[in-house]
């Protein structure tokens, strides 16, 4: 998969810009880095790519598709190869399972029972799988909010801040998952405000952002 | 001989469960548009709606009098001392209370819901399926308090239903004309009865809230 932003703007009042002339592509899997101080506009610029939020100027190419000039049957269709895990983990009401399930179930795809069982496993939620997903730590609930974009197998995965909450063991884990998402073809962007060492030696580009622009991009 | 005490319970029953679905569903609905409004402006419809839970439903009453009164624009319907007369005054009475126990929670996480189905890269159109089962505590809770607000109140099934023996006559109301005769007895027996309704529905709810609910 191809992503391309090309000459992005977004504001969300119409006075304050968070992009500011953004022009990036990631042409070719792998794992790509976004890094940057706080309030420098990762969040929104990975909602922008994550296909979340429609800038305010500007265009987002998927595979050379302009998005936002297609229409909405066309629109479903590549939304449903892009993911987007958030920051602050948005979990809805019932069980952790439920949650794990929830993108499969709402695309009405089956649950492959003996993948969800492997990443519960490797991460260690065998125990709260059953458990009321409210219940769960800062952590288990990062876990699971990454393993459900996992589960969804996106060409295109979005990731803020995946290592908060993790701990190394965990964040080892993730980052080998990651890569192989990036070997099967996916792009895979992480927005961090500093570099971990997790990421050191796997990462294809690492491109910082102040003050919603661009400040540098180099390849790792 | 005078109306048994069953038939009056089911009457409030049907009456007030009937009121407190309208007013629940018209809630549903308003909270749906006013979810689309900048924020300041629907805290603004709250705040009106948080206002009309405190109006005393005789007031609600002697407005829906004025209303179905013959010689009102809607006299011609004669609903006037009808049972859908009271149903009418209690949509009023239970709809701030439906109204503002969910519409807080409905726009809160209407947002973080879309933005929840957006991100596993579904349709946006999703978003209602996963908000009203994210709702479902919510709505359950605020349907039981439209309902204890519309079968407890006496103002308006006195205004407008008149109490009559057989037809119009709803717990609240016998409660007052038992008492008002000196029948106690039948009085406290109808007022145990209102408060076991209540009770017990709000016990089952809560039930169904942890059980059937839950997924």
């Amino acid at each position: 998969m191809e992503v391309e932003l090309v000459n992005v703007w977004h504001s969300y009042d119409g006075f304050t810009y968070a992009l500011k002339d953004v022009n990036l592509a990631f042409k070719g899997p792998g794992v790509y880095v976004l890094i940057g101080p706080n309030g420098s506009g990762k969040t929104t610029l990975l909602k922008v790519l994550s296909l979340i939020i429609r800038p305010s100027r500007g265009e987002v190419a998927l595979n050379g598709a302009k998005f936002w000039s297609l229409d909405e049957r066309e629109r479903s269709s590549l939304r449903s190869s892009v993911v987007y895990v958030h920051d602050k983990p948005i979990l809805v009401r019932g069980s952790v399972k439920y949650n794990l399930e929830l993108g499969l179930r709402l695309r009405g795809v089956n649950v492959d029972r003996a993948v969800l069982e492997h990443y519960v496993e490797r991460y260690g939620l065998k125990d709260v799988e059953d458990k009321p997903a409210t219940r769960l730590s800062s952590g288990q609930a990062k876990l699971v909010s990454m393993v459900r974009g996992l589960l969804l197998r996106p060409r295109l995965l979005a990731l803020d801040e995946p290592f908060t909450f993790l701990d190394s063991a965990r964040a080892s884990l993730l980052v080998e998952d990651l890569i192989e998402v990036a070997r099967g073809g996916g792009v895979v962007v992480i927005a961090t405000h500093y570099m971990h060492k997790e990421l050191r030696g796997c990462s294809r580009q690492v491109i910082e952002l102040v003050d919603g622009e661009v400040a540098s991009r180099r390849e790792a | 001989m005078p109306e048994s005490i069953l038939s009056v319970t089911l009457r409030s029953l049907y009456v007030s469960s009937t009121a407190a679905f309208i007013a629940f569903a018209s809630a549903l609905a308003l909270s749906a548009i006013l979810a689309r409004v900048p924020r300041r402006r629907a805290e603004m419809a709250l705040g009106v709606f948080e206002a009309l839970v405190g109006v005393p439903t005789t007031v609600i009453g002697l407005f829906v009098y004025m209303l179905l009164h013959p010689h009102s624009p809607l006299g011609f319907t004669r609903l006037l001392y009808t049972p859908i007369a009271i149903i009418i005054g209690q949509f009023f009475v239970a709809l701030p209370m439906a109204f503002t126990s969910m519409f807080r929670p409905f726009y809160e996480l209407r947002e973080s819901v879309k933005e929840l189905v957006l991100s596993l890269g579904c349709s946006e159109k999703l978003a209602t399926k996963v908000l009203l089962g994210e709702l479902a505590p919510v709505l359950t809770s605020s349907y039981l308090l439209a309902f204890s607000r519309a079968i407890g109140e006496l103002g308006v099934a006195l205004m407008v239903g008149g109490g009559i023996e057989g037809y119009t006559s709803v717990l609240t109301t016998a409660i007052a004309v038992r008492t008002s005769i000196g029948d106690y007895e039948v009085a406290i027996q109808i007022g145990l009865i209102l408060l076991c309704i209540t009770i017990s529905l709000a016990l089952m709810l809560k039930a169904l809230g942890e059980r059937v609910l839950w997924r």
